[in-house]
């Protein structure tokens, strides 16, 4: 028989336990969120280089690490040899000058045919219809102009602006519809024309790294090649998320989630530039003048998936950074970019109706500007 | 110990309804804690990088001036109570020098020509990759 | 010469005796090194709440002030930094110990006073930190781990300061344990 008072007791030393296992049961979910946040590691390999002159930093999700560290070697050493070919200014060797350099010594020399890759064939040709695109805003046949600013070197600083070496620049009108290609031989119309793609060989080399993954079978990646970047696949169960560099501090003013197949590229005053008496020149020099682009801080744009969508990404800022406020809509329209994002000098930020869907804004501060 | 386990037993006892419910409240609000402060946004280490390799990962939470020799010279990285900057860089346009303090996760500083980089890392990067 | 003598009270006395075990308890923690800096068990906070239980709120503050006080003078750190962040957790306990004073007995005994001090103790060092000492915002990731520590302390010095309440009521069972 059970008493009284033993049954007193026995409810008391259930609800005393009632609240022990409450207890027991909330240390055991804390230490599983802690457990699953810290010690939960991924399958993402992840490596950083410099190659082209700036970083090259490759994320391969779902691989071993063994098999995704000779597959970014691979793509690291098809991009050192493309920058050889590729290179503007710098000889690969002492006595041998890149293949874009020997194609522009002949355009210099006259209208002498010079043999080129099928592979340089195919990237000017892709350029010139670009270029003519843009309505050549997107110049890479300006390279004298360029080497003019001084940025045609490794180490530059503020140069003396000669006007009147520019202005004859600018009247000589170098274009890439000056340059002739027949069965891989190239010569040029204009002994003005000297090839700088700057801003086409990062995107190509984008592409191509992208093509060279999914030919190998690797679902997940993130390929940036100084900033800009291709996705494929995503990162676990999330789409890969990037964040977009302020123009004027060292953050990150927004994120935004790149899914599969979308490529984002920027172009803006802060990588490249120098500044004289106040005034800062940066590297984007609009082949109209001459004269660096003052007015726009940064451009950035998001390209969706398509054949090219790296190339696109790296060539499409350029004509929206340089034309005009009131035309920098037009421009983006004219390469079929719907998510683009301009920053202008007094850092007013204007951004496109599908691109402002997409935004995380890091700093909730930002007032911006939204245009269908 | 067995005094012990005979005291324990009887502070168990001791506890009343509410001074549970204060102890279950406090873990409730301590994981809260952790949520939210340890997230994304708070940087706890850096992490420098030279050439294509980790060069080494402090904790922001000391003050120290780090020497790292790259390919072109010497840099000096100073770390200080949360934040990491580049202080002296051989490099000439002083880039990376003028990136200022870095103090939130995922910011980062490049030294293109030296080839070295920071980068602060929290408990969750906010992002994959950067843009620029 | 004529000596002029202080008149004190037998309370003077019982907060004197109080607050030198109190400043005993303090010196002891700050001689010992802490394996994380800045987290220490607490223990001279163990007379601060017997006193509260046994002489009223009053005391328990008087002591509780004099030992930051007297214990900085003793340990030469007076109007420092360690100074100011003791200062500041005692003086925030106190407010909460005030406050929890309030809360019905039948279901908060001691150890929700102690837990509860040792958070309003921590947080007031904090803002201490904050405001005073390094004001910007990197010490916000330590919280969670004063956190963790508060509790742990608040509920062992806690249950030891029960269990000497307990040993004092059996031994004077005129004394309503509370």
């Amino acid at each position: 028989m059970i008493s009284p008072r033993f049954h007193y007791t026995a409810s008391r030393l259930r609800s005393k336990l009632r609240f022990m296992i409450t207890l027991l049961l909330l240390i055991l979910l804390g230490l599983a969120i802690f457990g699953l946040n810290a010690y939960n590691k991924e399958p993402l390999y992840h490596s950083q280089s410099y190659v082209f002159g700036t970083l090259v930093d490759i994320s391969i999700y779902g691989e071993p690490d063994a098999r995704a560290s000779i597959l970014s070697n691979q793509i690291l050493q098809d991009f050192q040899s493309l920058h050889h070919q590729l290179h503007a200014w710098k000889p690969t060797s002492e006595n041998q000058t890149s293949e874009l350099g020997a194609l522009n010594h002949a355009f210099s020399q006259g209208k002498a045919s010079v043999s080129i890759s099928p592979q340089l064939a195919e990237m000017l040709t892709d350029a010139t219809n670009f270029s003519v695109k843009s309505h050549g805003l997107f110049n890479p046949a300006i390279g004298h102009l360029i080497n003019t600013w001084g940025f045609q070197r490794d180490e530059f600083g503020a140069v003396n602006i000669d006007d009147d070496k520019i202005k004859a620049l600018v009247k000589s009108k170098p274009s890439m519809t000056d340059i002739v290609i027949k069965n891989n031989n190239a010569y040029s119309n204009n002994v003005s024309v000297k090839l700088d793609l700057g801003g086409y060989a990062k995107g190509y080399a984008l592409d191509m790294a992208a093509d060279y993954l999914r030919k190998q079978q690797v679902k997940n990646a993130l390929i940036n090649i100084g900033g800009n970047i291709v996705a494929l696949g995503q990162h676990g169960k999330n789409p890969w998320r990037v964040g977009i560099q302020h123009p004027r501090q060292p953050s990150a003013i927004a994120t935004l989630d790149l899914p599969d197949g979308w490529a984002i590229g920027s172009s803006g005053d802060y990588q490249r530039y120098f500044i004289l008496n106040g005034k800062r020149y940066c590297h984007i020099i609009d082949p109209r003048t001459g004269y660096p682009v003052q007015h726009t801080q940064a451009v950035t744009v998001l390209i969706s998936p398509q054949a090219h969508a790296g190339v696109l990404s790296d060539v499409a800022s350029k004509p929206i950074f340089i034309e005009a406020a009131e035309n920098k809509a037009q421009a983006a329209a004219t390469f079929g970019i719907e998510n683009w994002m301009v920053i202008d000098q007094k850092s007013n930020f204007l951004v496109s109706k599908a691109m402002a869907q997409k935004l995380h804004w890091l700093d909730t501060n930002v007032k911006f500007f939204t245009q269908p | 110990m067995l005094n012990f386990s005979h005291n324990l037993k009887l502070a168990v006892k001791s506890l009343r309804l509410g001074d549970w419910l204060i102890v279950a409240g406090s873990l409730i609000a301590i994981v809260y804690l952790f949520q939210i402060l340890w997230s994304s946004e708070h940087a706890t280490k850096v992490q420098i990088r030279l050439g294509d390799k980790v060069y080494a990962t402090y904790t922001l939470n000391q003050q120290r001036d780090v020497h790292v020799h790259g390919p072109i010279g010497n840099a000096v990285i100073s770390i200080a109570h949360g934040k990491a900057r580049f202080s002296k860089s051989p490099c000439h346009n002083q880039y990376c020098v003028h990136q200022g303090w870095l103090t939130r996760a995922g910011q980062a500083a490049i030294c293109l020509p030296n080839q070295i980089s920071l980068e602060l890392i929290g408990e969750n990067k906010p992002y994959d990759s950067l843009n620029y | 010469m004529k000596r002029t003598k202080i008149q004190t009270t037998a309370d003077d006395h019982r907060i004197a005796k109080l607050a030198a075990f109190a400043i005993a308890l303090h010196m002891i923690e700050a001689v010992i090194p802490s394996p994380i800096p800045g987290v220490k068990p607490g223990i001279a906070n163990i007379v601060t709440l017997y006193v509260l239980t046994q002489y009223g709120f009053a005391t328990a503050a008087w002591v509780s002030i004099l030992r930051v006080f007297a214990s900085s003078l003793l340990l030469g750190q007076f109007l420092s930094p360690t100074f100011a962040l003791s200062l500041g957790g005692a003086v925030l306990s106190l407010m909460m110990l005030w406050l929890a004073m309030h809360l019905p007995k039948k279901y908060f005994s001691i150890v929700s006073l102690s837990i509860l001090a040792a958070f309003a103790h921590i947080a007031g060092q904090l803002m201490i930190v904050r405001l005073w000492l390094i004001p910007h915002a990197s010490v916000s990731y330590l919280i969670p781990i004063f956190a963790i520590a508060a509790l742990f302390f608040g509920l062992i010095n806690g249950l030891i300061t029960a269990k000497l309440i307990y040993n004092k009521a059996s031994n004077k069972p005129e004394m309503p344990p509370l």
